[in-house]
C-alpha cells in the first residue's frame, strides 16, 4: 500500500487540525495500514519532544535586561528626536517676544508725541523739535477709499400756488430731472 | 471514589488553553495599556513591555535556534519598534498577534541578516534550561538541543508556522493572519514540518543507538 500519501494528513490529524471529515479519512486508513498506525504513534512522539520546549526555562536576568537595554533607547531615541522639536519652539518664542517688544516700543513713542507735547510746549527761543513719526505707525494707517454718494434721482418738487379764495390752493408738481 | 488522572502532555494542553484564555482577557487590558501609552504614558509603555517580554523573548529564541543572545537582540528590536509605531497603532485589532508579526519579521531579518555565519543551536545551556534535578535537566537539555537542530532544518516560514502553531498554541487561522498567508499555505507549511521533525528526530535516535 502506498501510505506517503497520508503522511501529511497524519502530521495534522495528530493535532486534532483536520476538518471532521478529513479526519474520518485518515482514522479509515489508520485502521487498515500497521505501518501508517506507527507513523502516527512516532509522530505523537517527536510532537510531545517537540512540545517540551513550552516548558524552557529562561533566566530571568535576561528578560531584565531587555527590559533596561528598551528603556535606555527608547529615553535617547525620544531625546534625539525631541531637542529639535525644543528649538524650533524655542526660536518661534523669541520671535514672537521681540517682534512683542519691539511694537510695544513703537507703541510708547507714538503715546509720548500725543500726550507729552502738548503739556511740555518747547520755549519760544528754541526751535520746535518735531517729533519723528514712526515708520510702522505710517505704515498702519490705511487710507480708506472716499465712498461717493449715491446718486438717487431727486424727490419732485412741490409748489403750492394760493390764490385769492382761501378754499381754491393749486399744487403743482415739478420733476427736477428735467422732467 | 474513582480518580482520573491526567498525562503530563494532557497537563501542557490544559495549562496552555487556561494561558489562551487568560490571553484573550488581557487583550482589553493591552488595548487600553496601548491607549495610554500612545498619549505618552510611560508607565503605560513599562507595563506592556512586562507583560508582553516573556512572550517575545521566548518566541524570539525559539525562531533563532534557541540561541539566548541573539534572542534578546530581537526582542529588544521588536520592543523599540512598537515604541516607534505606538501612534500607528489601531487598538482595536489584536495586540497579540500584531506583536508575534513583528517578532517574525524582526527574526527573519536577523536570520537573514547572518546566513553567511554559522547557526550555533543551543550551545549556551548556562542561560536556556530546564528546572529539575541535574541528571533530568542534562537530559532535557540533549533532547532540547535535538529539537533544535530539527527546527534548524525547517525553511524560515515553516519554522515560523510550527512555533507559532505548535509551541504558542495558536490556532491555525490566526497563524495565517500572523504570517500574512493563507490558512491552506500554513496548514501545509505546518504538516511538512512536522514531518521533516518526526523524520531528524528518527534519523538522530538511530545514529545514537
Amino acid at each position: 500500500m502506498n501510505c506517503e500519501k497520508f503522511e501529511l494528513p497524519i502530521a495534522l490529524y495528530v493535532e486534532g487540525d483536520l476538518t471532521s471529515v478529513e479526519a474520518c479519512a485518515v482514522e479509515l486508513h489508520l485502521a487498515a495500514c500497521e505501518s501508517c498506525r506507527e507513523f502516527a504513534v512516532e509522530m505523537r512522539a517527536s510532537q510531545a519532544a517537540l512540545k517540551m520546549l513550552r516548558n524552557e526555562y529562561v533566566d530571568a536576568s535576561a528578560f531584565e535586561q531587555v527590559r533596561v537595554n528598551v528603556l535606555a533607547a527608547r529615553s535617547r531615541s525620544w531625546r534625539s528626536v525631541a531637542w529639535p522639536r525644543y528649538a524650533i519652539a524655542a526660536g518661534i518664542v523669541i520671535a514672537l517676544l521681540s517682534g512683542w517688544l519691539m511694537r510695544r516700543q513703537a507703541d510708547h513713542t507714538v503715546v509720548g508725541v500725543q500726550s507729552v507735547h502738548p503739556i511740555l510746549p518747547a520755549p519760544p527761543s528754541q526751535p520746535v523739535i518735531q517729533p519723528r513719526q514712526p515708520k510702522v505707525l505710517a505704515a498702519r494707517v490705511r487710507r480708506r477709499p472716499r465712498r461717493q454718494a449715491p446718486r438717487f434721482k431727486s424727490e419732485p418738487l412741490v409748489v403750492k400756488m394760493i390764490t385769492d379764495d382761501p378754499q381754491v390752493v393749486i399744487y403743482w408738481l415739478v420733476d427736477q430731472n428735467g422732467g | 471514589m474513582r480518580e482520573q488522572y491526567i498525562s503530563i502532555e494532557g497537563m501542557q494542553e490544559l495549562a496552555l488553553l487556561m494561558v489562551i484564555d487568560c490571553a484573550d482577557a488581557q487583550e482589553s487590558e493591552f488595548a487600553r495599556l496601548v491607549r495610554q501609552a500612545k498619549a505618552g504614558d510611560a508607565a503605560a509603555f513599562e507595563a506592556i513591555l512586562c507583560q508582553s517580554e516573556r512572550r517575545v523573548l521566548l518566541t524570539a529564541m525559539r525562531l533563532l535556534n534557541g540561541n539566548v543572545e541573539d534572542a534578546k537582540d530581537a526582542a529588544q528590536q521588536v520592543f523599540l519598534r512598537l515604541h516607534r509605531s505606538l501612534s500607528r497603532l489601531d487598538t482595536n485589532r489584536n495586540f497579540a498577534s500584531w506583536l508575534y508579526r513583528i517578532t517574525v519579521n524582526v527574526c527573519r531579518d536577523m536570520l537573514r541578516g547572518r546566513a553567511r555565519r554559522p547557526v550555533v543551536p543551543l550551545e549556551d545551556a548556562g542561560h536556556c534550561a530546564t528546572a529539575g534535578r541535574a541528571e533530568d535537566a542534562m537530559l532535557r537539555d540533549e533532547q532540547m538541543r535535538l529539537i533544535y537542530a530539527a527546527l534548524g532544518t525547517l525553511s524560515e516560514h515553516e519554522r515560523a508556522a510550527i512555533v507559532l502553531r505548535d509551541l504558542e498554541g495558536i490556532s491555525t487561522a490566526e497563524v495565517a493572519r500572523i504570517l500574512e498567508s493563507s490558512e491552506a499555505t500554513v496548514r501545509s507549511q505546518i504538516s511538512y514540518a512536522r514531518v521533516k521533525i518526526r523524520k531528524f528526530v528518527d534519523r538522530q535516535q538511530k545514529r545514537h543507538l
